[in-house]
């Protein structure tokens, strides 16, 4: 005969098991549903989904280096100084390559070419900022945008960012704040 | 009616076979010994990132820095994106936070109160990540999905700090006291989501390249030359030989694919494993991510067979040989020490003997009056300090012991000295340390 204890604890395990399951199939379901592309059936369960994503950071798509690694693009910046001298920047040159913080840097560098609308002025401020002892005057930030390299290319003894193989584009020019 | 019987019945079947298969799939007992590997690697992982990333803290997560609080909401406003950066407003508190922070991501690593050091590595991880979500990448999402199952496994009862404690518990009503290893069905269902979680990441990572250079067998080549993963020795070679950017473009979608459907498979998941962690040795040296590879490779130990571990233990055991420690018995430090120092003997390598109870037929019990010993199978008798120096790089539990025994002439100077005038002094020891365990005696 079970006791009150056998059977508490008997229906404790089964809790467990159930609450367990439910996570489970809730938590795969939004595993896969993250990363799905767009559908009519995806749509509708992100809109259960979605707060749980969202809250614990779970909505990843996982498309490293996909749908194609396409071309390489950095920002750099040239200062002009109250005497009218020209000083230029790459910023993510001033980082070593093994640097934990030169991906994350590369990606705050690419959301302000990806996005000068919103990025663009804050880093000029900042950029501004960080040079304040040249007295400067004006930015502009400026895509340096690579472009097809081949193997031939290579082989020739020339690089990626020769001028040759490089497009740049004025992002923003802006005048520095005066502090 | 016998039709809605045997309906029922079938139902029934139906029901019971499903249950069976889920409960086969997601609920088998497990050790925890693969997350606790995962978790000490990633631990290991975050605690060196974020030490190195503090001189950034304020310029990429503070509010005078490069994203300010406005400009966060001004590209997520979603109520369920939360980070603890939202709610300071002094540069101490950023730092007071990180070194908080840190300090769990240790005490992840080294297993210390598990349970709870957990979810504040989460609450951190979130944090950093939802206050700057720009520079949020590949690796921290990763961190995050293993991070937030690990969350919910009985992970700390292996290979850390809590297993020591509850070891110690145990040994100090009886030294020869084991506890056996903790399985249960909770770790089986979360090392099954870390390993479904791992095979997704593969699958949308493999089927998400439909870009034209990666069919076209020309992504690596693409790779190499943009500025960022620019190799001038590597380029060299695949530029002489493209058939290598080829070959290594379609080894990578055919790593990615084939890793969700094979790796299941008793045959062929060694081949996998060993693929995809190649994989990310590569990506580790040549595109010089080694942080991102490093975590994937933790959560790829979720796919690491029990029985595997079990016979690299029962491997190392055997190499390392038998190992019996001699001890005093009456001595309630040396009964102390020894609970302190056999808690972290995971593997269970070494014997032990009460010269006072079970003379030992190799030393003599005059010989045990000065020192501890250890007595090895060719019959070698190691005496106190070089006792623990053959020990400790032979039990892996305490390797961290490794620099107090192995600083060229600082341990042999130091180390022995303080080892003989601790022998000598064990009695008073003993007897000014309240609550000792009661030696044991005939």
């Amino acid at each position: 005969v079970l006791g009150p204890v056998m059977i508490s604890e008997r229906w404790r395990e089964r809790l467990t098991y159930l609450a367990m399951s439910a996570f489970i199939g809730w938590h795969t379901l939004a595993v896969v549903v993250a990363p799905a592309p767009d559908s009519r059936v995806t749509q509708s369960l992100r809109v259960l989904l979605q707060p749980y994503l969202t809250l614990f950071w779970l909505d990843n798509s996982w498309d490293f280096f996909a749908p194609y690694i396409g071309k390489g693009y950095k920002i750099r910046y040239v200062i002009e100084d109250s005497a009218g001298k020209s000083h230029a920047f790459v910023p993510i040159d001033e980082i070593s390559w093994h640097h934990p913080m030169y991906r994350r840097m590369t990606y705050w560098f690419n959301a302000i070419i990806d996005d000068p609308d919103t990025y663009a002025d804050r880093a000029a401020a900042l950029f501004c900022q960080k040079h304040a002892s040249l007295r400067p005057v004006s930015i502009s930030l400026i895509q340096v945008q690579e472009l097809e390299f081949t193997p031939e290319d290579h082989l020739s003894g020339k690089h990626p960012l020769d001028p040759e193989f490089v497009t740049e584009t004025i992002l923003k020019h802006d005048a520095c704040p005066d502090k | 009616m016998p039709g809605q019987v045997t309906l029922a019945r079938l139902g029934r079947e139906v029901t019971a076979a499903f249950g069976q298969a889920w409960s086969r799939i997601w609920f088998q007992s497990m050790t925890t010994t693969p997350m606790e590997i995962a978790r000490i690697g990633i631990g290991a992982a975050m605690l060196f990132h974020y030490i190195i990333i503090t001189p950034y803290l304020l310029e990429f997560w503070g509010e005078a820095g490069f994203m300010p609080r406005e400009l966060v909401y001004q590209i997520d406003d979603s109520i369920w994106s939360q980070s603890v950066f939202f709610y300071f407003t002094a540069p101490w508190q950023w730092f007071a936070f990180h070194g908080f922070f840190l300090l769990c991501c240790a005490a992840f690593m080294l297993g210390w109160r598990t349970s709870w050091v957990k979810w504040f590595v989460l609450v951190g991880q979130i944090s950093f990540g939802a206050r700057n979500p720009i520079i949020w990448y590949g690796v921290d999402k990763i961190l995050n999905s293993l991070i937030f199952i690990l969350c919910f496994a009985p992970i700390g009862r292996a290979m850390s700090l809590d297993r020591v404690r509850a070891v110690r518990a145990a040994k100090r009503d009886n030294l020869e006291a084991t506890l056996p290893p903790y399985a249960s069905p909770r770790a089986g269902a979360c090392t099954r989501m870390i390993q479904i979680q791992m095979a997704a990441l593969f699958f949308f990572s493999g089927v998400g390249k439909r870009g034209e250079e990666w069919w076209n067998g020309d992504a690596i080549w693409s790779l190499f030359t943009t500025y960022e993963y620019y190799n001038r020795l590597l380029l060299d070679l695949l530029a002489s030989h493209y058939w290598l950017v080829n070959a290594a473009t379609y080894l990578t979608l055919l790593i990615e694919i084939a890793f969700p459907f094979l790796i299941w498979q008793r045959a062929t998941r060694p081949y996998l494993l060993a693929a995809a962690i190649f994989l990310h040795l590569q990506f580790a040296v040549l595109l010089g991510l080694p942080y991102f590879s490093f975590v994937m490779v933790m959560g790829h130990m979720s796919f690491v067979r029990q029985e595997w571990l079990a016979r690299l233990a029962a491997w190392w055991k055997r190499s390392m040989g038998d190992m019996e420690m001699i001890y005093d018995g009456r001595c309630g430090f040396c009964v102390r020490s020894m609970v302190w120092f056999l808690s972290f003997d995971g593997l269970g390598q070494i014997k032990i003997r009460n010269f006072r109870s079970n003379p030992s037929p190799v030393v003599s019990d005059a010989q045990m009056e000065k020192a501890l010993y250890l007595v090895l199978p060719d019959g070698r008798a190691l005496p106190g300090f070089e006792a623990y120096r053959y020990i400790v790089p032979r039990v892996p539990g305490s390797w961290w012991l490794m620099p107090l025994f192995y600083v060229p002439v600082f341990s042999r100077l130091f180390g022995r000295p303080l080892y003989n005038w601790i022998a000598a002094n064990r009695s008073r020891l003993s007897a000014m340390m309240p609550g000792s365990p009661r030696p044991l005696m005939k």
